[in-house]
């Protein structure tokens, strides 16, 4: 059994050697795709989260949204999204932002929350309108614990753009769904790069988190961690 | 050969001609063949991964617990597997286990161990040290404190972590049905072909209510288990 | 006092985690193992469309009403996964298109000139393998390109080949349709086109959606029903002979006497076109449950 799986896995490294325009062109897709839902998944999540975390508003919405985002069956969201919006790109970007904005939203939420109170003080004591202690002071020690959201929302949005394929999204996740033409180890070879491309994202992803992460600050990032859920 | 008779298989209702958004006739005809069996299907599955990788993960937080060094390779693994796509990991599998619920259930308590280990340990380790001192001081052996003192004041961190590896579990195994026709993801797939929605929005609220309803009766048990955590606690 | 309460928790936890992974454990594991030593099993299996899932009923509660003990497997996949699963004996008996036979299980790339020759050939390959064939079906279900009425209107297309009138041709259909279909179609009609693959979605919903010019379809599609599409006639027959046979172990027929074969064969026969397209059309259209489907059609014609 093992060593027919090994036979498998040998076939699809040939898979992988002949067929690389193939994925190649799958793989940018996926890409694209997927930075496409990040971006847009940013642009909606940051603001409002930063701004929730700053008034010290919201906090059942904003903590319990990743609760949320981990009960929906990514399945389920573009299977709905497909009743609505039928086949093609709009719907693909609507289901990945759905389930990309929670972790950030949350992330954003909390790690502006929980800045220190002694910084913010100090700050405004200082002088520093309510603006400026967001943009100057809160947002910047904030940044570790957002980039951890948008890691996990980055890599959470590869995983999903994997089944956005039976919706018409493209990507890696075409040759995945379809056996019938690319036999086990197409789907094998696909598995492996869209498995590259996920520990790509969240290693390139990590290193910039700990970019922005302040030197004096690297003891101190909170430990909370609200989506520990394994990507789908 | 004579001609068969052809009965009459019954009109679909307007609302499935129409292919409107829900048609609880519909429901109402197909839950015993179609839904039921999935739901239950997919209840099973997510048992058998939670009730398989609870003693597996049990097992290695004790390990990692008592050996320091054990954690380390662990939590790399579980990073590793965690940032796969679980298509991808259901695809890796199959070449090995084959088109089974073998394969499906692989992976699935692979995803479970991951979280459960995780917040055993991280409960485990959250036995303040004073407590310990004063199980030593009062004369119990390292299995004796283990048993009698770390485990129980780790049961809050355990359940919150069952909490997240049961609608974890609910969620993922909606894609099983790319592998095994088993669970709602079937019938999704299925009419994602037919085009046909009341099908598809059916199969996903069932898969949706049952990660609520799971999440629901978890925090009972654990509220009941530790009166005094509050809400703020979120996971 | 908290203690107390969350020790005897604890263990009343442990203890019923255990006992629950034990006998979900059990349970997973008993229904795996399939005593081989006695006799054949009965499992049927079918692939992953209505068509399949109406058959694989018809058959499965035909043999139950005779008494036979059947497992069914519904839903397994494509032809070559099947196949794989009949070969090593996780299904002994699924119900398959004798062109289809020929071409994707035994590679042939020149199918014979008739539907009898098809067969034939078919049930002497498959008895070098262990595997028998049982009687045919009247319908046949094989390939066909069908495009929107309008369309055929408005570029004067009635067959296969006047599909080069249409410019910058897409046609959608499942993947194996471009690996068996396109070079042949090139060669016979100088038909070429850009092709989408099927991932989720069905064909006639990219047709109708307009996302697609013409679609790779089956004739027995109950969606041909509606005057909205057109079926592009195929002189060539190039497509081959697609009827159905149920492909099974020779063991099940050996085993099991005339009684089996027989309600094989009269639930075969029973079949024509227009009695498939309608439980097609009551599964597929109407959404009603395959097996419900089958068991009218099966209760109207006394076979159970």
């Amino acid at each position: 059994m093992i060593l027919a799986g090994l036979d498998v896995f040998a076939n699809s490294l040939d898979f992988i050697v002949d067929r690389r325009e193939l994925l190649l062109e799958k793989t940018w897709e996926h890409v694209e795709l997927s930075i496409a839902a990040l971006l847009l998944s940013i642009l909606i999540a940051v603001p409002i989260g930063v701004v929730l975390g700053h008034l010290h508003r919201g906090s059942f919405l904003a903590v319990n949204l990743a609760n949320i985002g981990r009960a929906l069956p990514t399945l389920v969201v573009i299977a709905v999204g497909f009743t609505i919006f039928g086949i093609g790109y709009t719907n693909v970007i609507v289901a990945l932002v759905i389930l990309g904005v929670p972790p950030i939203l949350t992330n954003a939420y909390v790690a502006v929350d929980e800045v220190d109170r002694d910084a913010v003080e100090a700050a405004r004591g200082m002088g520093m309108t309510p603006l400026q202690v967001l943009l100057r002071v809160e947002v910047p020690l904030a940044l570790p614990l957002l980039f951890a959201g948008i890691r996990t929302a980055a890599v959470f949005i590869v995983a999903t753009a994997t089944i956005a394929a039976i919706a018409g999204g493209g990507g890696l996740g075409d040759i995945l769904v379809n056996q019938a033409a690319y036999r086990v180890e197409g789907l094998v070879a696909a598995a492996l790069c869209v498995s590259a491309l996920a520990l790509a994202a969240d290693g390139l992803l990590g290193l910039v988190q700990r970019w922005v992460t302040p030197a004096g600050l690297k003891q101190q990032i909170s430990t909370f961690e609200p989506d520990v859920r394994p990507v789908v | 050969m004579a001609e068969p008779v052809i009965p009459d298989f019954g009109e679909a209702s307007d609302c499935v001609a129409e292919n409107r958004f829900f048609c609880t006739d519909w429901v109402r005809e197909n839950w015993d063949p179609v839904l039921q069996p999935a739901l239950v299907q997919h209840i099973y599955l997510t048992a058998i991964a939670v009730g398989v990788g609870f003693v597996i993960s049990l097992g290695a937080a004790l390990l990692a617990h008592r050996l320091r060094y054990v954690e380390r390779p662990v939590a790399i693994v579980a990073a590793v597997i965690y940032t796969i796509p679980s298509l991808a990991l259901f695809q890796l599998l199959v070449p090995v286990t084959g088109l089974t619920v073998t394969t499906v259930e692989i992976a699935l308590v692979g995803y479970t161990v991951l979280i459960l280990f995780r917040n055993t340990l991280a409960g485990l380790r959250s036995v303040p040290a004073e407590v310990l001192e004063a199980a030593r001081g009062m004369g119990l052996t390292r299995n004796q404190t283990l048993l009698r003192v770390e485990l129980p004041l780790a049961v809050p961190a355990i359940i919150a972590g069952l909490r997240i590896a049961v609608v974890s579990t609910i969620a993922l195994a909606t894609v099983a049905a790319f592998v095994v026709s088993k669970g709602l993801g079937g019938p999704i797939l299925g009419a994602l072909r037919l085009d046909f929605r009341t099908e598809i929005i059916a199969a996903g609220a069932l898969a949706v209510g049952l990660a609520i309803v799971a999440d629901g009766l978890l925090v009972l048990l654990q509220r009941a288990v530790t009166p005094w955590a509050t809400a703020r606690t979120a996971t | 006092m908290i203690r107390k309460h969350n020790r005897r928790a604890a263990k009343a936890a442990f203890a019923i985690a255990l006992g629950v992974a034990i006998v979900l454990g059990g349970a997973a594991a008993a229904p795996a193992g399939v005593d081989r030593g006695q006799a054949t099993p009965i499992i049927i299996g079918t692939k992953d469309f209505p068509e399949q899932y109406v058959l694989g009923q018809l058959y499965k509660q035909a043999l139950e009403a005779k008494g036979f003990k059947v497992q069914y497997k519904e839903n397994i996949g494509s032809t070559e996964l099947i196949d794989k699963s009949l070969r090593s004996g996780k299904v002994t008996f699924y119900p398959e298109y004798t062109g289809i036979m020929l071409s994707v299980t035994f590679g042939k790339k020149t199918l014979p000139k008739t539907a009898l020759g098809t067969y034939n050939l078919a049930k002497q390959l498959y008895g070098k393998r262990g595997q028998t064939l049982l009687k045919q079906t009247p319908f046949q279900d094989r390939d066909a390109i069908a495009v929107l009425r309008t369309t055929a209107n408005k570029f004067g297309v009635k067959t296969v080949g006047d599909l080069k009138k249409i410019p910058d041709l897409t046609l959608a259909g499942f993947p194996q349709f471009e690996t068996r279909w396109a070079p042949s179609l090139k060669k016979n009609y100088g038909v070429s086109f850009d092709f989408t693959p099927l991932a989720g979605t069905s064909a006639y919903t990219l047709l109708s959606q307009q996302k697609v010019l013409a679609a790779a379809i089956f004739s027995t599609d109950p969606q041909l029903i509606s005057t909205k599409y057109v079926v592009l006639s195929e002189p060539r027959n190039l497509f081959g002979f697609q009827y159905v046979a149920p492909v099974l172990d020779k063991d099940l027929v050996s085993e099991n006497g005339s009684s089996f074969s027989s309600t094989v064969n009269k639930v075969s026969a029973l079949l024509t076109t227009r009695a498939m397209i309608a439980m097609n059309k009551a599964v597929a259209i109407d959404k009603k449950p395959a097996a419900s489907v089958a068991r009218s059609f099966l209760k109207a014609n006394k076979l159970n």
